[in-house]
């Protein structure tokens, strides 16, 4: 066949388009960036129950909650699901619990819920996992509409409701949690997001909307309520420490929490989004005077409180990571339809400067309305990317609106080399021309390939499991850090590396996404280099102390313990201290 | 008077052309400054602006009384597109004879080519109250009160035109719109119906499109207001309609193009100028916002809202004095203007008044409680 220049220069611009898009994490047409695992692969076959009822009460829309997590120990990551349950409007006819899933380590799971004893006993909303008693062992503490739960892991498969004992009984409904340690004793604190005073109307119902049906309130009627932060005493109770520090005196209606350090004083802050009221961006400003932490609430004079235009949006999912590798973390905030998604950059004197629009975000999000989310390195390039799982809370909005819809597609987006993001959705694989009622997502290796891996909870539908396909060809390394003087699971660590002439770093921050919690370890992109040239891991508080590392292979996991090094190395992780099943 | 909204639009073409060239036959005895004023008129009439105006201001030298001059020479400044000096020449004449035939009309229409709506507004109201015959003015009155967002002004002086002009597509249209504008959705519907008999034209899609916005069906009002734009390009507003319900549904980029296209035919078109400043502003490219702020600032001046963006800019920009002046005159005005208080509260913190940035975080935190309080939509089961 003979082709005209037109044609042939058409063609060869094709093919160099195509060289681009590997490059960027693009897959030949035919294989998905991210490939939807089906409940009959993966064995996951739980459904969420979100409750809907006629009478349309808020919390049957705002859930579920999932993670990733190694309960066992054994070197895969297990996953977690939280479900609703019984609570003052609603008593299940039928049997309706979370889910436990153990990884069988060869792309399927196990549900071992029962044995586990995790099923839940409320209105389930999130889960945080953390290691609290540093005993090695990853607990969960599940929020809830009615009342949370703390899970110590016993190490043998199953796990102990320990709330009351640790003190955490915390009322009312609260979403989003997140463990950290605030005050660098080595012992994780817990910060919990209170949503809003729905107890006292809970019979309340909204009127009659254009198709004469009652529909999930606005949460702007309901009264805004304090957050809870939780001070580890290190005997396996907790104190709440909110009272007298601006956590207590902030009402807000807090939906997402990320614990990070936005002006690098090696405190970790925490950045709380919150519906239809303005977010909070609590500075860690160490012990006060007075006895109790000091806490600054600053989100409305770091520009990040309110929209550009001074409006107070429905903040839902957040996230933090040092973006445009400046060394500060960047933040992102993710709202409902028509009131954008901020991208917001650290402006390195503790105010942020929205460069949404400016990187696309906008424009892909105006009619999303975005709940779970995580910066995260997709293609294991070296540089950090952004997945969002979307989905608008009305049930109904189908039939009065002609642009937004109840269930929305995913979105991905890739950093380029101008640092900026670039939407990538379109060509990302058949699950993201799928629409969903997103909520949760979490990120997490479970296959231990070293390409991170994407779980996400639908409202009332099963969850969604997704491999990643689009870090083939990059070279990774895979750390599993633990803490010895510092809190077990690192929280807060600084990681620089230089691999292939670039030198990139990471804050191991913790929470970010809704209602979720992620992979503990943490998977260094090293784009085409084979290898690390140089690792430094700055510990967090109390021991501070520096570790290196030079020559480091990739495309394996490594286990390094504070003060120790490397205690373990292997391409697929091998099971350590976890329990005989 | 019956007239499409076609030829409405020309009339306002055909307004500022018609020039009110008065003779001036007390110079007859003066040799010199009669040459010159016949020179101007003939000149004027020929279509040399330029020379008229040099004549009529080397004859204004010499008899700065002539205020029929004064007149012809603003018509020849708004003729060339010089307005500020246009302005300048007609009011002259006005002062020495507030009853000029013509020039109110003519300093209206030079206000109205300046995107000073407001100032056309109270000219023609006077046109209107000295001629109230005069259909033009009242048409262009209408127009003007649309722009302004005046509604219910729109359809005080409209109405009764409409009823004695039942046919006359251009106040139909107006009125129509005023009236869907303040939600009498069902009156509007009645002129709407009207425009429709005529066949499908721009105007009905037009009409459609703004009863659809205000039912917030955004898709259903890009279509009809893409239909129009088809139609009828010229449209007064077709564009900067299409524009926002592109906005509304997602499709910024083909927004600012039709933003654009509206400013081409009307470059002080308020929304216009308001839609591609914020865009502007979110792009931070902010000599584009300043110049299309500033403008729509000219069409409706001391607008709270503009003047918020012009303080944001500042902010955004660091230049925090003049921001803290303008938000604090905003919320001195407006004192339940919560976004300007937000802001107030951010310059105060950056400028290192952290007592008065917290007054306003105050106020921000009671004015939000207020609002949420008064939220509507919950009854008790």
């Amino acid at each position: 066949m003979m082709l005209t220049r037109r044609e042939w220069i058409w063609l060869a611009s094709g093919l160099g388009a195509m060289q681009f898009v590997d490059r960027a994490g693009f897959c030949a047409a035919s294989e998905p960036l991210f490939l939807e695992i089906p409940p009959s692969s993966s064995g996951i076959d739980w459904v969420h129950e979100n409750a809907m009822s006629p009478s349309h009460y808020l919390p049957e829309t705002l859930g579920p909650g999932c993670a990733f997590l190694d309960f066992d120990n054994d070197g895969w990551m297990d996953i977690f699901l939280v479900n609703s349950g019984p609570c003052d409007f609603w008593k299940p006819s039928k049997l309706v619990r979370n889910a436990l899933y153990k990884n069988n380590r060869d792309g399927t799971f196990t549900d071992v819920t029962e044995k586990a004893g995790v099923s839940g006993a409320y209105f389930g909303m999130g889960v945080a996992v953390g290691d609290y008693d540093n005993d090695g062992w990853p607990d969960l503490f599940v929020t809830a509409y009615g009342r949370c739960i703390l899970y110590r892991n016993n190490h043998d498969g199953t796990f102990t409701d320990v709330t009351d004992k640790a003190g955490l009984a915390t009322p009312g409904w609260t979403t989003s949690a997140v463990w950290f340690d605030y005050d660098g004793d080595g012992r994780l604190d817990l910060f919990v997001c209170s949503f809003v005073d729905y107890a006292g109307v809970r019979k309340l119902e909204c009127g009659n909307n254009k198709i004469g049906r009652n529909y999930y309130c606005v949460p702007r009627i309901f009264k805004s309520t304090p957050s809870f932060l939780y001070h580890n005493n290190g005997d396996g109770t907790f104190t709440d420490v909110s009272k007298g520090t601006a956590i207590a005196t902030a009402l807000g209606k807090g939906l997402g929490v990320v614990a990070t350090d936005i002006n690098n004083d090696g405190r970790l802050d925490l950045f709380v989004a919150n519906d239809t009221v303005q977010n909070f961006l609590f500075v860690n400003r160490g012990p006060g005077s007075s006895g109790n932490w000091n806490w600054e609430e600053i989100a409305l004079q770091a520009g990040v409180g309110f929209s550009e235009s001074g409006r107070p949006r429905s903040g839902m999912g957040v996230d933090a990571a040092d973006i445009e590798g400046s060394g500060w973390q960047d933040l992102f905030v993710a709202n409902i339809d028509h009131e954008m998604f901020s991208l917001y950059r650290n402006n390195r004197d503790e105010t942020f400067r929205d460069v949404a629009q400016g990187n696309g975000v906008s424009r892909a999000t105006r009619l999303l309305s975005g709940w779970g989310l995580k910066y995260f390195d997709y293609d294991n390039d070296g540089a950090t990317d952004l997945m969002l799982a979307n989905g608008h809370p009305d049930d109904m909005i189908d039939s009065y609106s002609m642009q937004v819809k109840y269930k929305e597609p995913l979105l991905l987006f890739h950093q380029e080399q101008d640092h900026k993001l670039r939407d990538v959705s379109e060509d990302a694989g058949p699950v993201f021309h799928k629409d969903f009622a997103a909520r949760g997502l979490a990120v997490g290796d479970f296959d231990n390939d070293g390409r991170l891996d994407v779980l996400v909870g639908n409202n009332g539908g099963s969850p969604l499991l997704l491999r990643n396909n689009a870090a083939k060809g990059n070279h990774w390394l895979g750390l599993r850090l633990e803490g010895t003087q510092s809190n077990r699971d690192a929280i807060g660590a600084k990681i620089s590396w230089s691999a292939g002439g670039k030198l990139r770093q990471r804050l191991k921050s913790n929470g970010g996404s809704y209602l979720s919690s992620h992979d503990p370890r943490e998977v260094l992109g090293l784009d085409s280099a084979t290898h690390i040239d140089e690792l430094e891991i700055h510990w967090p508080a109390p021991s501070k102390q520096v570790e290196n590392f030079k020559n480091l292979a990739g495309d394996r996991y490594i286990h390094v313990v504070e003060g120790k090094g490397i205690v373990q190395s292997s391409s697929t992780p091998k099971a350590s201290n976890s329990y005989q099943s | 008077m019956v007239c499409s909204l076609g030829m409405w639009k020309s009339t306002l073409s055909v307004l500022i052309l018609t020039i009110d060239i008065v003779g001036v036959g007390l110079f007859a005895g003066a040799q010199t400054p009669q040459e010159l004023v016949e020179d101007g008129m003939r000149k004027q009439q020929a279509g040399d602006l330029t020379g008229a105006v040099n004549d009529y201001r080397e004859f204004l030298k010499l008899r700065p009384e002539a205020t029929a001059i004064h007149s012809n020479l603003g018509a020849a400044l708004a003729g060339l597109g010089r307005f500020n000096e246009a302005v300048v020449e007609y009011k002259t004449a006005l002062r020495q004879a507030p009853g000029l035939p013509g020039a109110r009309l003519n300093l209206a229409l030079a206000y109205y080519k300046m995107g000073r709506i407001s100032e056309a507004a109270v000219e023609l109201a006077k046109v209107q109250r000295e001629d109230p015959a005069n259909v033009q003015a009242v048409l262009l009155l209408g127009d003007c009160y649309l722009r302004m967002g005046q509604n219910k002004d729109v359809v005080r002086v409209l109405e009764p035109e409409e009823a004695r002009h039942p046919d006359d597509m251009a106040i139909a249209y107006l009125l129509g719109t005023a009236l869907i504008r303040d939600k009498q959705v069902e009156k509007g519907q009645v002129l709407v119906d009207r425009i429709l008999r005529n066949g499908d034209s721009a105007e009905a899609h037009l009409m459609m499109g703004t009863a659809k916005m205000t039912i917030q069906d955004f898709a259903g009002a890009r279509d009809e207001f893409a239909r129009a734009a088809a139609l009828n390009p010229n449209l007064p507003e077709v564009h900067v309609l299409y524009g926002r319900a592109l906005h509304l549904t997602g499709d910024s980029d083909q927004a600012v193009q039709e933003f654009k296209k509206e400013l081409a035919l009307d470059p002080y078109n308020f929304e216009a100028n308001l839609q591609l400043g914020a865009n502007a502003r979110e792009e931070q490219t902010y000599e584009d916002a300043m110049q299309y702020f500033s403008r729509a600032l000219e069409t409706r001046p001391g607008d709270p809202g503009v003047r918020y963006q012009l303080a944001v800019i500042d902010l955004d920009q660091g230049r925090l004095e003049p921001a803290r002046r303008q938000l604090e005159s905003l919320v001195k005005e407006s004192p339940d203007f919560t976004e300007a208080h937000v802001s107030l509260s951010i310059v105060y913190y950056r400028l290192k008044r952290p007592a008065d940035g917290k007054r306003e975080r105050d106020i921000v935190e009671k004015l939000t409680a207020e609002a949420q309080a008064k939220q509507p939509g919950v009854k008790a089961q």
